[in-house]
């Protein structure tokens, strides 16, 4: 039985803090005794999502944060992302087609692609001047 | 644990061993590529990853893998990786990446993809 869990980490928009991020969802999934096999997976599509934000926020907002708040109850885990960086909208990149980006030596949308692969749902809120939310469900 | 450490050794055969420690992630994987982009600047073109000290890989890690492969492959060469962790085998399974990289068990192993 999952223990129900609620937690939130703030962290600076930068790849520095990935690995933090990493560590609290891993305890997160201690604490609350859910599969460990969904550790690994979970975390990479968290890992994924900031990954985005940081890579699309403006160099001056490189000093903002990032709150990540998790709610874990015993059917679903639930991790929403607020920031206030560019928009990114997931929804907006297409699905990579490997075989092509080897040949053309490019990567590209493979972090959105594993979100999508992961979590059962993923949505997207930008509130324009003020932040944006990014909500992702795993259903357990 | 540093977060991601390098080691390059050149074995039998213009086979070049990477040898990684480490978490390859969007913060480290600039290292990983800036090796292989050394490698194949000097026209080796033949290189073997290992991936049993690496715990956690994103896909920035596995798009380093991505981009170099079509150029190693271009150079008659190859970018093997060798005994990926559990975590990381899971990921190269979820981009489908095994069905395009060939992976080995051993260094022998690796080197035999090479001939």
């Amino acid at each position: 039985m999952v223990t129900a869990i609620r937690r939130d980490l703030s962290i600076q928009l930068q790849t520095e803090g990935l690995q933090k991020v990493r560590a609290f969802i891993a305890e997160i999934v201690r604490a609350s005794e859910m599969e460990e096999n969904l550790q690994n997976r979970i975390t990479l599509a968290i890992d994924e999502a900031i990954t985005n934000i940081i890579k699309h926020a403006y160099e001056e907002k490189h000093q903002d944060r990032i709150r990540i708040t998790v709610d874990v109850s015993p059917k679903r885990f639930e991790v929403v992302i607020y920031d206030s960086g560019c928009s990114f909208n997931p929804k907006e990149v297409k699905a990579p087609d490997i075989q092509q980006l080897v040949r053309e030596g490019r990567r590209g949308g493979l972090g959105v692609f594993l979100m999508r692969k992961i979590m059962d749902e993923v949505e997207y809120v930008f509130h324009e001047g003020v932040r944006n939310e990014l909500r992702m469900v795993k259903y357990l | 644990m540093a977060d991601l450490e390098v080691t390059s050794q050149q074995c039998s055969g213009k086979v070049f061993y990477l040898g990684l420690k480490g978490f390859l992630d969007a913060h480290t994987f600039e290292r990983l590529e800036k090796t292989i982009s050394g490698l194949f600047a000097q026209g080796h073109y033949r290189v073997v990853v290992d991936l049993s000290g690496v715990g956690y890989i994103g896909s920035a890690g596995a798009g380093v893998f991505i981009g170099a492969l079509g150029k190693a492959r271009d150079h008659q060469g190859d970018l093997v990786l060798l005994t990926p962790s559990p975590a990381v085998q899971e990921v190269l399974d979820l981009l489908g990446l095994c069905q395009i990289f060939r992976i080995a068990k051993t260094l022998d192993e690796a080197q035999t993809f090479f001939s």
